[in-house]
This record gives structure tokens, C-alpha cells and sequence, in this order.
């Protein structure tokens, strides 16, 4: 506890952020101060004031952080650099976000294993539901005062935790899977939706109930995502999503692939944003190893990101409009992003996954023509836009199917964890790339289309201008390509440039090493979020100095949009439901992980 | 085809039908067995039942759309119900808490019905040998075609496709359990890495990976194409 001390918050509180000082001595001498690579400041509190101090900083702190960006928890049991924290077997951990600040702040909590409870945040933050049901079905903390806590990603009947350090990891390790017939009726009867279990009663005074259950197998669920309906008459009264069917592990699976092989599967986290999800990813490794990347291998990413970020608008607008009832537009949008695919084909290799970006660059140089082909795709793109304008933004049945249903405002949207589009929808401005620039954002000309109501149409509107706004990015990256390296020449570089490889035997060593082992990044906390397809997405990796992860936090912008289902859906119609999911525009991916 | 005059003068026979009939004959009447007819009609009116588990199903949706057009194969029916679909197309990852759900889906489909496991997870698990991942689709389902990828191209898929129709088309099954029992004799699904390797082989020449164009060909396949036309 030595070293708790000398860091702790009364003596050196002159390199602490403003805040943390004020906290200090709002809360006392327990709460300790920790230091992290991405700025952030993080503070340690004991549990039993955490509900206290989380009100503090929602309510009564002046620019309060009104976003509870993340919820999740560190099975610290085996970490060996803990240098400056207190001790802890499992430590909790709350991102918040201010944005009249433009700052963040992670309030941690050190939990003993004997003891796994902790105060639930549901009472501050609806968002928080989910995140703490996630972090009780991955690591057993016990939320208490949870209105429903129960598993949220395994199974119901899983045993363990996943995400602690004892469960195991492989499917191999464990018993080869078996779908006996008994076995598949418990299964099924698990999944029974029970109304009770969620607080709803089966009749009001003058009706009774209809329950419907959407999913987990439904073509306008948009992936396996279940919902289960209260109905009055088509009416819907209440709505429970259910999620977990698409639960791929990726948090777990970084804590076995090295730093760089771990890259292919942050494609399939939004798994319509390819190369997008590397650059959070890359960026956070990047900075704990205190790589610098060339201007040339930034304004590539950023190129690529934005086609992504077209790519997947697109996919959008062409199932919204099917979602709604328009059976063409679909067909045209689909074309688009083959073109589109062929020059993430052309430049990558890949179509979907092209998993491109590496530590401290891009894989390869751009190829010969690259230019002619983004020319002509920037040239032909921002007709058919126009076209689509016609066909699908004015139609009238797309209108009325959109226009006034769903409606969240800013507040509402913050409560509930909602960025991205979903919340520029509502006229709040906060677009990272121009609030927090990041991989050369700040270089760009761009404008943050904004809605004003918060409606379904308002975020088909603002997706739509985000096309032609990315349009304008990646003219400007084709007019302003600079030359240079497209991988840093620091030594962490994975893998190595080829022409230091066969210099002398060192270097030799050196990308052998890098490429077979992986790179050894220095111990410390990273955490990088960036404006995705689909809203925040953010890494906060863990180095406790190996050649994997300790721990990888995916936090992914769809998840909180889900749960936001029921609180838009009340009072609507079931054929609204569905332009609601539509609109919401999420992967299941991109929940579960 | 010829075409040719006939008189019709009143009280006139008609002439004698000459070879122009019989190349009418044989171009408008197939004669065959009832099973043949079954299984070709079978091969190419598949109906795909609309359903997708992950990354796969957006390449799946892809070879429905304008581009790829899997309506050239007589397969573009998706159905939202398992009771209208006989063919399922598992596209994507397999997972614990899905595969009851998946199970249960393929009781509902119509017999007789095939599965095209689309993908490396719903192959093998591919990429994710992880706890919540059954690894690969074939632990509790029968499947017929796999395809590789991760995710497949939509191509893979449409030749995924053909297979499965090819093999539909020569599989025999019993007219009714009355006739011949339930005995389904199936066509032998060699590996198509096994057939196609030596073909492969021979592709040497590759095209300049450092420009943009067509993906590399070999110099055989290219021959037709003009290298003006190729790097466009």
C-alpha cells in the first residue's frame, strides 16, 4: 500500500486536473488518484460513497457529465503492474462524459472477491441497466438494488463467468457441443419470455394483454435480436430486448491474440465498418507503445474509414427504405456499395474484413490507379444521392412511416448513452471528429449535419448528409494525398517496414520477433473512442507488459441504442417498431461483441 | 428452323408431317422419367428461407440484390417462414445460445430440405474458438455444401448454389415411401479443392499486384483481354 500513498490525492495534488482535486476534497482523503496514458483522469473512490460521488458528477458539479459512456469491471487477480492503484481483485470501472467540458473522467472501484457487491447506478442513469447486467453475467459482480439483474449475453443457465481469468476461453477446452433433444427443450423453455420476470402484469382493467414474441429470427430485426411485446391490441404498452445471440466473445478473445493478431477480429465487431473499428483499436496501441504514424498512413485511414462510413450508410438507407415499405431503393443502394467495395478491393484485397490497418500504419502503400477510382466514385456518388433524395427522402409514404415516430431529445439521448447519428439527430452537434479530432480530423473541411426533432426521419436525414459530407473528406484526401512512409519507422511498427529487415541481423531479429511473437507494449491503461459508423466507439486496452491484452473494453455504440427500444416504442404501432429498429441502424455485432 | 407454305386448297389433304415436325417434335416434348423431372424441377426452384446470423447474411443479401441476381438460379424466393423455405442458408456464426433457435428453425422447414453452411464459423467455427460459439454448424445440422470464406464473396455463395443444384438434380429419392421406401441415394460431393487444384496450378502468371484493375488472372485467362482494358 506503499505506493498507494505517494500517490495518494493530498500529496501531489498539484499535476491532478482541476477536478479531481475538487473531488478529493469534496470526498476525502480515501479517494486515490491514478494516472493513465489517454489523459483521462481516473480516480479511485471507496464503494460506499460511489453513488454519491456519480451523483455529484451528474447533478451538482457545474458542467456536469451528464453521458455514462461505459460500464464494465477488470479482473485484476493476475495483473502484475498495479503500480499507484490500491489493491483490488476486481475493480469496476465508470467512463463519464461531459460535453460542455469536452472531457471525460473514470471513477474506479476496488472490489475484494469475497465481496463482489456494489450500489447499482440505476437510479442515476438508465443506460446503466444493461452495462451492469453485463458486468454481473461476465464477471459475478453483484449490483445491488438492480431491478432485474440477470444474465444478459450467455445463456440463462451458464455457468461461470466468462471474463474472469478461471473460465476457460476455447470451445475446445470444453466438452464438445451436443444438441441432444432434451437439451434443446431446456434451451427453448429458458428462452420463454415469462412478463412477470420483467414486472408486467398479464391484464389492465378493461384488457388483456397480447405478448409477442420478435426474434430472435425476424427479417426486420436486422440480425438475431429478440424483443418481446406487451400488446394492446396493436398497440405496443411495454418492450423487452433481449440480446445475447450474437455474443462472438471478442473481449475475451483479446486476452489471447497477440496485439497484432488481434486486429482481424475488431472487423467484426461493426461488422459493416471494416476498417473503421481498427483505428480506434490501432490508435490505443499506438499510444501506449507511443508510436507517432505518418501523415501519409493517416490520411489513408482516414480515407478508408470514411469510405466504411459511407458503406454502411448506405446499407442503412437502402434496408431503412425496405424497412418502410419501399421495395427498389434497396437494389440501387446495393449497386453503390459494390462500387464502393470494389475500391476497398482494389486498395485492401478484402471485400468486407479487409482488417488493413496496422500498429503504427496501414499494411500496404495505396496502388497504382487509386486515384482514377476514387475520382470517379466521388464524381458518380453525389448524383445517385440526388436521385435518392427524390425516390426515397420525399416519398410520401416514407414520410409519414418516419416522420414523428421514435422522437428522443438531447437529454433523453444522454441519459441513455445514445451518440452517433442518434444523437446529432436530436441537434446536439457532438461529432468526435470535430469536437476531439483524432487521426488528423482537424486537417479536414467538413460540416456536422444535424436534425432537430430526434425522429426517425431525422436520422435518416443526418445519415444521409454524413454521406456526401464523408464525400467531401475523401475528395480532400485524393486532392491532398501527401507522400511518405505509410508505416512509422518506430520499432514496435507491426510488422517492421521491409527494408529494415535485411540492414543487419538485429533488425532481422527484430521483425522476427515482432512478426511471430507479436510486439511487447509497455504496462499502462489506454483508452481511444472515435466517431464510428454507428456512434462512440471506444478501446480501452490494458498492457500489463505482455504480447497480449490484459484486458480489452469494447465499447460499442449500438448496445445502449438498444436498449433504448422500449422508452421510443411506447404508444406506437408494431409497423412502427419495425422503423424504429430500422432507424436505430445497429449490427448485432456491434451489442454482443 | 424452316418454316414452309402448306396450300389449302378446299377437299385438300394435308401433306405428310416431314423432318420440319420432327425438329418441332423434339424441341417442344421431353420425354423422361417422372423422378428426373422432380429433381430437376426441384433443383431449380429452391426457396431459401431469409435468414442470417451474422456478417455472411450481408454478403448472402449482397448475391440476392442487382449485382449477383441469384434470381438467375431460380432461388430468389426467400421466404420469412421456415414452412414455405427449403433451403437454409446458415450464414454466419453459430452460437450456444442460437443454436436451439437454429434447430428449431430447420424441424420447421419443408422435406425434402438442404443446407448451405455459409462462412468459416458456420463451418468449422473459424476464427472463433471461444466459449459462446458452437464450433461449426455441422455438430448438430446435416449439411450439404460448404463454403469457405470469411465472409464468402457473393460468387462463392451462387457457386455454393450451383453445387447444392447440381447435387439436388442427380440425388434420387423414392416417388413415395410406398414405391421405394425411404431410400435416398446421393450423388459422391467431392472435395472441390481436390478437383480444381490442378487447374489452379497452372495459373503462373499473375498480374502486377501493385495496380488497380481486375483481380489477378493468369495469362490464360487473361489472353482475351487487352491490357488497356485491363487497368481502366
Amino acid at each position: 500500500m506503499s505506493e498507494v500513498v505517494e500517490h495518494s490525492v493530498s500529496e501531489n495534488s498539484n499535476e491532478q486536473p482541476e477536478l479531481v482535486r475538487e473531488l478529493a476534497a469534496r470526498f476525502g482523503p480515501d479517494c486515490v488518484y491514478q494516472e493513465t496514458v489517454d489523459a483521462i483522469p481516473n480516480l479511485w473512490v471507496p464503494k460506499n460513497r460511489l453513488v454519491e460521488v456519480m451523483r455529484h458528477l451528474k447533478e451538482e458539479v457545474s458542467r456536469p457529465f451528464p453521458l455514462l459512456f461505459d460500464v464494465s469491471a477488470i479482473d485484476e487477480r493476475l495483473r502484475e503492474h498495479r503500480a499507484g492503484q490500491p489493491d483490488s481483485d476486481f475493480t469496476a470501472f465508470y467512463h463519464l462524459i461531459s460535453l460542455e467540458r469536452n472531457a471525460d473522467i473514470r471513477i474506479k472501484v476496488a472490489l475484494d472477491d469475497d465481496d463482489l457487491n456494489i450500489p447499482t447506478l440505476t437510479g442515476l442513469w438508465p443506460a446503466a441497466n444493461w452495462y451492469e447486467r453485463e458486468a454481473f453475467d461476465m464477471f459475478g459482480i453483484n449490483f445491488e438494488g438492480h431491478p432485474n439483474l440477470r444474465r444478459i449475453l450467455t445463456p440463462p443457465g451458464w455457468e461461470g463467468h466468462p471474463l474472469r481469468k478461471e473460465h476457460p476461453a476455447r470451445a475446445t477446452e470444453m466438452d464438445p457441443y451436443t444438441l441432444s433433444d432434451e437439451f434443446l427443450d431446456a434451451q427453448q423453455e429458458e428462452l420463454r419470455f415469462v412478463p412477470e420476470e420483467w414486472g408486467m402484469s398479464r391484464q389492465a382493467k378493461h384488457t388483456d394483454f397480447m405478448f409477442l414474441n420478435l426474434g430472435p429470427n425476424h427479417p426486420s430485426v436486422h440480425g438475431v435480436f429478440r424483443i418481446a411485446l406487451q400488446l394492446d391490441g396493436e398497440i405496443i404498452v411495454d418492450a423487452v430486448p433481449d440480446i445475447g445471440y450474437h455474443h462472438r466473445a471478442s473481449e475475451k478473445m483479446a486476452e489471447r491474440q497477440s496485439w497484432h493478431t488481434y486486429i482481424p477480429y475488431t472487423d467484426r465487431i461493426d461488422y459493416l465498418g471494416g476498417v473503421m473499428n481498427n483505428l480506434p483499436y490501432v490508435m490505443a496501441v499506438e499510444k501506449l507503445a507511443g508510436i507517432e504514424v505518418p501523415p501519409r498512413a493517416q490520411v489513408i485511414r482516414v480515407m478508408l474509414a470514411e469510405f466504411f462510413r459511407i458503406s454502411s450508410h448506405l446499407l442503412f438507407y437502402g434496408t431503412y427504405a425496405q424497412d418502410v415499405g419501399q421495395m427498389s431503393p434497396v437494389f440501387y443502394m446495393f449497386i453503390d456499395r459494390e462500387r464502393l467495395l470494389s475500391i476497398i478491393e482494389a486498395i485492401t484485397g478484402g471485400r468486407m474484413h479487409p482488417s488493413w490497418f496496422r500498429i503504427g500504419g496501414v499494411c500496404q502503400d495505396l496502388p497504382d490507379g487509386w486515384d482514377t477510382m476514387v475520382r470517379d466514385f466521388v464524381d458518380y456518388l453525389p448524383k445517385r444521392l440526388n436521385h435518392y433524395d427524390k425516390m426515397s427522402l420525399r416519398n410520401g409514404i416514407f414520410k409519414r412511416r418516419s416522420i414523428d415516430i421514435g422522437a428522443y431529445n438531447t437529454a433523453e439521448a444522454l441519459d441513455w448513452g445514445v451518440t452517433g447519428p442518434g444523437l446529432r439527430a436530436t441537434g446536439c452537434d457532438w461529432d468526435l471528429r470535430k469536437k476531439r479530432p483524432y487521426a488528423g480530423y482537424d486537417q479536414f473541411e467538413f460540416d456536422i449535419p444535424v436534425g432537430s426533432k430526434g425522429d426517425c426521419y431525422d436520422r435518416v436525414l443526418v445519415r444521409v448528409e454524413e454521406m456526401r459530407q464523408s464525400l467531401r473528406i475523401i475528395r480532400q484526401c485524393l486532392d491532398n494525398m501527401p507522400s511518405g512512409p505509410y508505416k512509422a519507422s518506430h520499432p514496435q511498427t507491426t510488422p517492421p517496414p521491409r527494408e529494415r529487415t535485411m540492414l543487419d541481423i538485429e533488425t532481422l531479429i527484430q521483425h522476427f520477433l515482432n512478426v511471430s511473437w507479436g510486439p511487447v507494449i509497455p504496462p499502462g491503461e489506454c483508452c481511444v473512442n472515435i466517431e464510428a459508423t454507428k456512434g462512440w466507439n471506444s478501446y480501452y486496452l490494458i498492457s500489463d507488459g505482455g504480447g497480449m491484452s490484459y484486458r480489452t473494453r469494447i465499447r460499442t455504440p449500438s448496445f445502449p441504442h438498444l436498449q433504448m427500444i422500449p422508452l421510443i416504442s411506447r404508444g406506437f404501432m408494431i409497423a412502427d417498431l419495425i422503423a424504429i429498429i430500422g432507424s436505430i441502424d445497429f449490427v448485432m455485432a456491434d451489442v454482443d461483441r | 428452323m424452316r418454316w414452309r407454305l402448306i396450300k389449302t386448297e378446299p377437299g385438300a389433304l394435308m401433306t405428310e408431317p416431314d423432318e420440319a415436325y420432327a425438329e418441332d417434335l423434339a424441341k417442344s416434348v421431353i420425354v423422361t422419367k417422372l423422378e428426373d423431372l422432380i429433381a430437376w424441377s426441384r433443383a431449380n426452384s429452391l426457396w431459401p428461407f431469409n435468414f442470417g446470423l451474422s456478417c455472411c447474411y450481408v454478403e448472402m443479401a449482397t448475391a440476392l440484390t442487382s449485382r449477383h441476381d441469384m434470381a438467375r438460379f431460380g432461388a430468389e424466393v426467400i421466404r420469412a417462414s421456415p414452412r414455405q423455405a427449403d433451403l437454409i442458408v446458415i450464414a454466419g456464426t453459430v452460437f450456444r445460445k442460437m443454436a436451439p433457435v437454429v434447430q428449431h428453425l430447420y424441424d420447421q422447414l419443408l422435406e425434402p430440405k438442404w443446407v448451405i453452411s455459409m462462412g468459416s464459423c458456420a463451418n468449422s467455427g473459424g476464427m472463433f474458438d471461444v466459449y459462446s460459439v458452437v464450433q461449426g454448424v455441422d455438430k448438430f445440422l446435416p449439411v450439404d455444401v460448404y463454403v469457405p470464406g470469411c465472409p464468402p464473396r457473393p460468387e462463392a455463395l451462387l457457386q455454393g448454389l450451383n453445387l447444392l443444384q447440381d447435387s439436388v438434380a442427380h440425388d434420387r429419392r423414392p416417388l413415395s415411401w410406398l414405391i421405394d421406401g425411404d431410400q435416398v441415394s446421393r450423388v459422391p460431393k467431392p472435395s472441390q479443392r481436390d478437383l480444381r487444384t490442378p487447374e489452379r496450378m497452372k495459373a503462373t502468371q499473375l498480374a502486377e499486384p501493385t495496380s488497380v484493375g481486375l483481380a489477378p488472372l493468369s495469362a490464360d485467362l487473361l489472353r482475351d483481354i487487352s491490357a488497356e482494358d485491363r487497368v481502366k
